[in-house]
C-alpha cells in the first residue's frame, strides 16, 4: 500500500514539492494525486500537509509535525566508505561526499552538505549497506 | 529465487514478459551469465550483428543496488559486432540499480525501430519514447535531456553510425568494447531510460551488514584497492607495465617508452587530479577527476593512456585527457581506438596508406576521431577496425586484435598466460574477459615468470573461471584483486619470496586436477578472501561455496563458448596476430614471443574441450548446461 491524498486537498503544491521521489502530480489550487507505483512510505507529505488530506499507507490520516522536528541524517564518518549509495538515491541532492581534507586525502566520507534541501525522507539511512547513516531529530 | 526480464519488439513497439525458470537462474544468477545462456537459446546462428535479426540485453544480477562493494555494474550482452562471436559489456553507474528498483532484472531487445527511439523503463512501465530530435546529439548533450534522476545508456554520433566499435555511455561510466554502440545504432535505439523506487530484497540484512562490513575494512587495508587504485587510479599500473616492458608502443613494435612517467597514475595524481570518485557503492573509488578547459571531467583509464598514449608515441597527457573526453561525447571505444589508430600509422610508415596520421605527431588526431565518428573521409575506413582494415591492406601480421577485437595496453611476449588469455578470452582480445592472469605476471605482487609457459594453461583457466563468476555475480573485477593478503606487498618487486610463491602457484603438480574437483575441495568460504559466495548467500539465500562459485564461472565461460563455435570460431580463431608470436619483443631475447602453440593444447585438456577447442559433452553435463 502507498500514501494516498483525500478530497480535503486545496492544491497547495506543499507536498509536491517537498515528495523526494516525485510521486505526487497535481495543479496548484486543484486536487493531488500520489502514483501508487512511485511512492515510498516515506511520509513527508503527511508531515507537510496543513489540511489533514493525506492518508498512510494503512489508510489513516497522516500527522502534521512542525519541520523543526524532522529527523535528519547523521553520518558515521568512521563506518562510511563513501560509496555514495545515499547521494545516489538522495531526490533533494542534500548529500555529497566530503571534499578532501588536503591534496592525496583519501579519507572523505558523506556528508550532508545542503541540510536545507533535506526533507527526512529516510532513503539513505535504509540503503546505506554499513549501517552508518541513522536519522535523528536535531534538538536545537 | 526470481527474475523480471522484459523482452521488447522495437520493431512492432510489443512488450511482454521473458520467462525464466529459478533453476536456470541459480546456475547463472544474472548479468553476463544468464545474458548469454538467453542469447544462446534466443539468437539463431550466422545473422549479421547489426541487422534487427540481433538481439541486445541489458540484465543486472540479484546484488544489483543492494550496496554490496561494487556491484553496481550492470551488463550488456548481444553479438559481437567485431568478431562474430559473443559481446559482453559491463559498466559501472546507476543505471542497473534503477532498473532493478524500476521492477525489471533485465532487458531483451530486439528488432528495430522505425526511427530513433528511446526506451523507457519508469515505474515498471515500459514505453517507447520519439527520440528523433536526441539524434545527433553527443552523450552528454542526450544525458541532460533527461531527468537527472533517471539512469541512462545513450550513444552518441558513433554509435549512431554503427562505428563497429562504438560504445554506449551511462552517466560517465562506458560500456565500451565489442560495439555495443553499433549494435543500439542499427536499432534507431539512441537511449535506454530507467528510473524506479522499489525496494530490492535482501534475504538476510544483518549477516549481510556485517560481511559488507568486514568486506569493506578488507578493501580498505588492500595496498592494491585501498591505496594504490584511489589514490592513483588504473594508470597507477603504467610505470609498473613499463618497467616488465610489456607496454605496447608504436603498435606493440616496442615495448617501453622512455617518456611513459608522464602519462602514468603518478604523474596525473601530480598535475591534474582533483579528487578521486567511484562508482555508486564502490568503496574503492579509482575513478579520476581531473579539469579540461575549466571542467570538471572523468580522467582518463590506464588502457586509454596506454593504447591512445604509448602505443600512438604521445606522451603528453594533456592530447590523451582531451581525446578521452571527446570520445566519451561521440560514443567511441578508446581501447579500440588505439589500435586502429596504431594501425593507421604503421601503414603510413610503412608506405603502405597514408591517412595522414603519423606516430608521435598527435596534432590530427583529434580530427581523425571526429571523421571516424561521423565516419567522414578520409577516415571512414577506420570506422571498422582494426581487423577489417588489416584486411583490405594486407596487414593482418601487424594489426594487433584477436578475433577482430583489439587488445589491451599489455604486450604478452612476457606475459605468456595473458598470451593465452588473448588468444582464448571468449568476447575476442580481452584482458579482463581473459582472465587478467598479467595481474600475476607483472602488476601484482606475486611474481609469476611472465617467460615460462609452465603451469599458464592451468592459471589461465583459474582465472578465467574466477573472472566470469566475478563478473557474471555482478561484481567488480577489482574486488577479486583485493583478495591477496596485504602482507605479500611488504616484498620488495621481483624479490625472493613473491618469486617463489610465483613459482609454487606455476609448479603445482596438475593443478588442474585440483580444479576438477573443485566444487568439492573448496567448501571455504572466508569473509576476507573471495567473500563473493558469501555475499550471494546474504542477499539470495543461495548457499553457494567457493568451490561452486568458480564453477558458475567455467559454466558461464563454456555457455558462451557454446556461442562461439555454433558462430563458426573455434581453434583456427584462437589464435594472435604474427607480430606477437614471431617478433621478438626484445631483439637480444628473441625468445620474447609468444609461445601459444605449446600452451594451448594443454589449456583445451584442462578445460575438458576437443583439440579443436570444442567443450566435451561430458564437461556440458557436469556444469549443468546439456542434461
Amino acid at each position: 500500500m502507498a500514501y494516498s491524498i483525500n478530497d480535503k486537498c486545496n492544491g497547495c503544491s506543499a507536498c509536491k514539492l517537498l515528495c523526494p521521489v516525485d510521486a505526487i502530480s497535481g495543479e496548484r489550487k486543484e486536487a493531488h494525486h500520489i502514483n501508487p507505483l512511485r511512492c515510498v512510505n516515506c511520509g513527508v507529505c503527511g508531515r507537510v500537509c496543513a489540511q489533514g488530506a493525506v492518508l498512510d499507507d494503512q489508510g489513516q490520516p497522516a500527522v502534521r509535525i512542525p519541520r523543526k522536528q524532522w529527523p535528519l541524517p547523521v553520518i558515521d564518518a568512521h563506518l562510511c566508505s563513501a560509496c555514495s549509495m545515499c547521494v545516489d538515491i538522495c531526490g533533494k541532492q542534500a548529500l555529497a561526499i566530503s571534499t578532501p581534507a588536503y591534496k592525496g586525502d583519501l579519507r572523505v566520507y558523506a556528508v550532508l552538505s545542503n541540510p536545507k534541501n533535506c526533507v527526512g525522507c529516510s532513503l539513505c539511512a535504509q540503503i546505506c549497506p554499513l549501517g552508518a547513516v541513522t536519522m535523528e531529530v536535531q534538538l536545537s | 529465487m526470481k527474475v523480471r526480464y522484459a523482452d521488447i519488439d522495437l520493431s512492432t513497439g510489443q512488450v511482454r514478459d521473458y520467462h525464466l525458470s529459478e533453476d536456470i537462474v541459480r546456475l547463472y544468477l544474472g548479468g553476463k551469465g544468464l545474458a548469454a545462456y538467453i542469447l544462446y537459446q534466443e539468437l539463431a546462428p550466422g545473422i549479421d550483428p547489426l541487422s534487427p535479426d540481433n538481439i541486445l540485453i541489458f540484465n543486472t544480477t540479484p546484488l544489483t543496488g543492494t550496496g554490496a562493494p561494487c556491484t553496481s555494474r550492470f551488463n550488456a550482452t548481444t553479438k559481437n559486432v567485431l568478431t562474430g562471436g559473443i559481446a559482453s559489456s559491463n559498466c559501472g553507474g546507476s543505471f542497473g540499480i534503477k532498473l532493478r528498483r524500476a521492477g525489471y532484472d533485465g532487458l531483451i531487445i530486439r528488432g528495430k525501430a522505425p526511427q530513433p527511439c528511446s526506451l523507457m523503463v519508469i515505474d515498471g512501465q515500459i514505453t517507447i519514447q520519439d527520440a528523433r530530435e536526441l539524434w545527433g546529439l553527443d552523450t552528454e548533450q542526450t544525458q541532460h535531456r533527461f531527468d537527472r534522476k533517471y539512469g541512462c545508456v545513450v550513444i552518441g554520433p558513433a554509435g549512431e553510425n554503427q562505428v563497429r566499435y562504438a560504445c554506449a555511455v551511462s552517466g560517465e561510466r562506458v560500456l565500451g568494447r565489442c560495439g555495443i554502440g553499433a549494435v543500439m545504432g542499427s536499432k534507431n535505439l539512441k537511449a535506454v531510460v530507467t528510473y524506479g523506487t522499489r525496494s530490492l530484497p535482501i534475504n538476510d540484512p544483518e549477516t549481510f551488514r556485517r560481511d559488507v562490513q568486514h568486506w569493506v575494512k578488507a578493501l580498505h587495508k588492500n595496498p592494491t584497492t585501498g591505496e594504490f587504485l584511489p589514490r592513483y587510479g588504473t594508470a597507477f599500473w603504467m610505470n609498473i607495465v613499463n618497467r616488465h616492458h610489456i607496454l605496447p608502443t608504436l603498435n606493440s613494435q616496442q615495448v617501453k617508452h622512455d617518456q611513459a612517467q608522464r602519462i602514468s597514475g603518478e604523474y596525473m595524481t601530480e598535475h591534474h587530479l582533483t579528487r578521486n570518485s567511484g562508482c555508486v557503492s564502490c568503496p574503492i573509488r579509482c575513478e579520476r577527476r581531473i579539469m579540461l578547459d575549466g571542467k570538471e571531467i572523468k580522467g582518463p583509464e590506464y588502457e586509454t593512456l596506454g593504447l591512445l598514449g604509448a602505443n600512438l608515441g604521445v606522451t603528453d597527457i594533456e592530447w590523451i585527457n582531451q581525446w578521452n573526453y571527446q570520445c566519451d561525447l561521440l560514443g567511441l571505444d578508446t581501447m579500440s581506438l588505439g589500435v586502429t589508430l596504431s594501425l593507421a600509422m604503421e601503414l603510413s610508415q610503412r608506405g603502405i596508406k597514408d591517412y595522414g596520421l603519423n606516430f608521435s605527431q598527435p596534432e590530427n588526431i583529434s580530427i581523425a576521431i571526429e571523421k571516424i565518428a561521423r565516419r567522414e573521409e578520409p577516415f571512414d575506413e577506420l570506422a571498422e577496425g582494426s581487423a577489417w582494415v588489416a584486411q583490405k591492406y594486407d596487414a593482418l601480421s601487424f594489426a594487433i586484435q584477436v578475433k577482430g577485437l583489439e587488445l589491451a595496453a599489455y604486450d604478452p611476449r612476457q606475459s605468456q598466460a595473458l598470451g593465452l588469455a588473448y588468444a582464448t578470452a571468449n568476447r575476442g582480445g580481452c584482458h579482463l574477459d581473459g582472465g587478467y592472469p598479467v595481474y600475476f605476471e607483472a602488476l601484482g605482487p606475486i611474481a609469476v615468470n611472465g617467460h615460462t609457459v609452465r603451469g599458464k594453461a592451468a592459471l589461465t583457466v583459474l582465472m578465467q573461471n574466477l573472472m566470469d563468476a566475478v563478473s557474471t555475480s555482478g561484481f567488480c573485477l577489482f574486488t577479486a584483486l583485493g583478495s591477496l593478503p596485504a602482507a605479500l606487498f611488504k616484498f620488495k618487486e621481483n624479490s625472493f619470496v613473491p618469486r617463489l610463491l610465483g613459482n609454487i602457484i606455476i609448479s603445482l603438480p596438475s593443478t588442474h586436477w585440483l580444479w576438477r574437483l573443485m566444487p568439492g575441495l573448496m567448501p571455504l568460504n572466508l569473509p576476507s578472501f573471495l567473500p563473493h559466495p558469501l555475499i550471494i548467500r546474504d542477499v539470495t539465500g543461495m548457499k553457494m561455496t567457493l568451490g561452486q562459485f568458480l564453477q558458475m564461472g567455467e559454466r558461464v565461460f563454456n555457455i558462451e563458448r557454446l556461442f562461439n563455435i555454433r558462430e563458426g570460431l573455434d581453434r583456427q580463431q584462437d589464435c594472435l596476430p604474427e607480430r606477437l608470436v614471431s617478433e621478438p619483443a626484445e631483439l637480444d631475447k628473441p625468445d620474447t614471443v609468444v609461445h601459444l602453440d605449446k600452451m594451448l593444447d594443454t589449456y583445451y585438456r584442462i578445460r575438458e574441450w576437443s583439440n579443436q577447442g570444442i567443450p566435451s559433452p561430458r564437461k556440458l553435463k557436469q556444469l549443468g548446461i546439456a542434461n
